[in-house]
């Protein structure tokens, strides 16, 4: 045994899944080395086997096999951490990287877990970059349609994919990304640090990719002019820039006729309003501007929280946390106690509640209203961003009534608008600048 | 730079919390609403005010009557507040009836108006009412009802177009411009508590430079209703002629204004849609027509004699003369132009 099948021995001596194999091939004795758990090894090595059966000498099988031969000692390194198996001679005088045949470890084309897309497929991207890559090259067979590759990270090279279409995404943004892809240094384990490297956004709700596991809406949002990025390991289309428009449209809606998609559009609309402002409106209309109702309703207000020991305010803050508290614990709860916890919360609770006296009966209306408005718009992350908003305005609405509900309102759409990711705003509904298509 | 960013946040926030003075909110349901607020003065010197509150139960059928005496109304409306349970928020104000022996004072009655149209608490929209009883028993009169509303006093001047076109609500605003107002006077509604129904409309005050001139009937209102607000129509009113009964389903007055030397002219046309409900043997729509015409023009007549000789133009005639009279003169409107105005009315009733 030579140098090199030595040297790397060692460096793997605490790797108990590595594996050096001796293989007789045309009476010359060649080493398999590679890892296990990622190189199917009886199926790659009855491969090799085969390729041998017709191959003369071990240069011509090598040469059969891959064209990455005799490389130095740190690319065999390498391409052994990636999963590929690296065949050395036993002379130390050639070898080889050849991709094997690998332990299936990622799950196939399922459904989609997070969106529920109604008249549309239901192939959702999973966790193999390669395989989300040929889903949207599969739907969107033009040569315009480019793809970048990226390694980044700092302890683990991790695979990233940008995709856009020539002529579409404006080429300024294609550079900028490119740009900032490259400059990643540190690793990126999720979408929130990939986020970070467009920008500084730390304290902000809005992030600036869209995640998408449906094939048709990122290929919708290339068509689109944006840009689409891909990470491994993550079964999501990253879309870059997010825009406000991606919360209450899905190409989806297209399916309808136009009048029906306009509809499904204005109740988004009408969620992320009565979301954003309710409980904040029964806040101030019912303990700091009551003379705003019709003397009916006042009455009836009056009616309904008669006895109610709390402030309208902690009253609401009481409710409101509670019910996104339940929202979270309900994501967590295994599948087979998830209906029986979800009954118990929602109706003994508020039942409970009400009978109670320890909320009014029209707040319990109210907040029922705001969850199931909340989840009206596209995406999770916007629905947990429009749910956190609502906090702000409804604090303020404790303070200065109806005036501080317009006021948060207004403060928060002037939030949304300063956002930008780079230079273009969140609030802008279609990207309409073009780039070249040279 | 970032620290000092920090500290200007934090007295941001410090000052909405403290500037806000959101430590005297009061929640509705620790609030006393009263809706209707009753007026009087007892022999000429200390003012009575009578609220009427709804108590907030199962049905919300039951009020009680609240009163205070006091020199002034805010003191008064300040004793109320001290001696109340809960704290007493009069935005909900939606009707005050004022006792006919104060409203006729009009020193007084001018001064009243002033005062509720500045209180910042009691919105001026709300209506005004005049009723020879005593306030009190109008007030305590919707206890007395079986099944009928805490709101029912408010509802009964809003029972919405057509349902009953001879009741019209006169909110404080408009009591209030209407001593500044050269060439419209407006009325009030007189109301006293009813013996089966909370409350029997007794027709309607006319009010002339901040004083009462004179009364006229509902029948008489119902037509200066369709002068003054082109929108309430006057659908649905019912008339007896004796051999028949119709009902009018829809009206509408065209006026064309002129000036003859010094006389203002005005020549009205008032088409009415009428549908009959029964009438005699042997009557024909023509003879129903032309007597629905002639006695409804004899009502007009009837009406601007009275109101020329008192000099008040309840009618609003002189609002169409704007254009033809200098804005100086129409200071005058009421005492030399409207004595002098001819009106040349003609009713023009058609079958449906």
């Amino acid at each position: 045994m030579k140098n090199i099948v030595k040297e790397i021995e060692s460096k793997f001596s605490n790797h108990d899944d590595f594996f050096i194999e001796e293989e007789l091939v045309d009476k010359t004795a060649i080493y398999l080395i590679g890892f296990n758990t990622l190189v199917d090894l009886p199926k790659s090595k009855l491969y090799v086997q085969q390729m041998a059966a017709s191959s003369t000498s071990l240069k011509v099988l090598l040469t059969n096999l891959s064209d990455q031969i005799n490389v130095d000692t740190a690319q065999i390194i390498k391409s052994v951490l990636e999963g590929k198996l690296v065949i050395v001679s036993k002379d130390d005088e050639e070898n080889a990287v050849i991709d094997p045949i690998a332990q299936n470890l990622s799950s196939s084309i399922e459904e989609p877990k997070n969106e529920s897309p109604i008249q549309s497929s239901t192939d959702a991207f999973g966790e193999d970059i390669n395989i989300n890559v040929g889903m949207i090259r599969k739907s969107l067979n033009t040569e315009r349609l480019c793809h970048c590759s990226y390694q980044v990270g700092e302890l683990e090279k991790r695979k990233l994919s940008m995709l856009y279409v020539k002529g579409r995404a404006p080429n300024d943004l294609i550079e900028k990304v490119n740009q900032q892809l490259n400059q990643i240094k540190s690793d990126i384990e999720t979408i929130d640090d990939l986020n970070k490297q467009f920008g500084q956004r730390r304290l902000s709700p809005v992030s600036h990719l869209f995640a998408t596991e449906l094939p048709v809406q990122a290929i919708h949002s290339l068509k689109k002019n944006r840009i689409v990025l891909f990470l491994d390991n993550c079964p999501f289309a990253l879309v870059f820039p997010h825009l406000v428009w991606d919360m209450l449209s899905s190409v989806n809606d297209r399916n309808f006729p136009f009048v029906l998609s306009f509809m499904l559009r204005l109740f988004r609309v009408i969620g992320v309003v009565a979301t954003l402002i309710l409980p904040a409106l029964y806040v101030a209309l019912v303990s700091v501007n009551p003379e705003v109702f019709k003397t009916d309703l006042a009455l009836f207000v009056l009616k309904s929280r008669e006895g109610i020991p709390l402030s309208a305010f902690l009253e609401t803050i009481a409710m409101v946390v509670l019910v996104d508290l339940i929202l979270e614990a309900i994501v967590r709860l295994p599948k087979s106690v998830g209906p029986a916890i979800t009954m118990v919360g929602g109706v003994i609770l508020g039942q409970a509640v009400v009978e109670a006296k320890l909320v009014s009966n029209l707040l319990v209306i109210v907040i029922t209203a705001i969850v199931i408005a909340s989840s009206a718009v596209i995406g999770m992350q916007n629905s947990l961003y429009i749910r956190l908003l609502k906090y702000p305005i409804l604090i303020l609405a404790s303070l200065f009534g109806i005036l501080g509900v317009f006021t948060g309102f207004i403060f928060t759409i002037i939030y949304l608008a300063s956002l930008t990711s780079n230079d273009i705003p969140y609030l802008t509904f279609r990207i309409e600048q073009k780039g070249d298509t040279k | 730079m970032k620290k000092n960013k920090r500290y200007k946040l934090l007295i941001v926030f410090m000052s909405i919390i403290l500037l806000c003075g959101c430590w005297d909110i009061k929640d509705i349901n620790k609030r006393t609403i009263p809706l209707v607020l009753g007026i009087s003065k007892e022999d000429g010197k200390e003012y009575k005010l009578t609220l009427q509150i709804p108590i907030p139960n199962k049905d919300s059928k039951i009020s009680r009557i609240v009163t205070g005496k006091g020199e002034t109304i805010a003191s008064v409306l300040g004793q109320m507040r001290t001696n109340s349970e809960d704290a007493v928020d009069y935005s909900q104000i939606r009707l005050i009836v004022i006792q006919n022996n104060l409203a006729h004072n009009q020193q007084e009655f001018k001064g009243l108006i002033k005062f509720l149209m500045d209180s910042e608490e009691i919105p001026s929209r709300a209506l005004v009412a005049i009723t020879d009883e005593n306030v009190e028993n109008v007030l305590s009169n919707i206890n007395d009802k079986l099944g009928v509303h805490a709101s029912s006093i408010y509802d009964y001047f809003n029972k919405g177009a057509g349902w009953a076109p001879e009741i019209f609500s006169t909110p404080i605003w408009e009591v209030y411009r209407s001593p500044f107002l050269y060439t419209r006077d407006i009325a009030v509604p007189v109301v006293r508590s009813g013996k089966d129904t909370v409350l029997i409309f007794e027709g309607s005050d006319i009010l002339k430079k901040g004083k009462i001139v004179e009364r006229i009937s509902p029948d008489e209102y119902q037509l200066i209703n369709v002068f003054q607000n082109e929108n309430k129509k006057g659908k649905g009113k019912i008339e007896s002629l004796g051999f028949a009964s119709i009902m009018i389903t829809n009206s509408s007055i065209q006026n064309i204004t002129s000036m003859k030397g010094n006389q203002p002219l005005v020549s009205s046309d008032l088409n009415l849609k009428i549908h009959i409900l029964e009438r005699k043997e042997g009557i024909t729509d023509h003879m129903i027509q032309k007597e629905l015409e002639k006695i409804t023009e004899k009502r007009f007549y009837h009406i601007l004699k009275q109101t020329q000789r008192s000099h008040t133009d309840i009618f609003g005639f002189g609002q169409q003369f704007h254009h033809l009279i200098s804005y100086h003169e129409l200071k005058d409107w009421r005492n030399e132009y409207y004595p002098k105005l001819r009106v040349d009315f003609e009713v023009h009733a058609n079958m449906e």
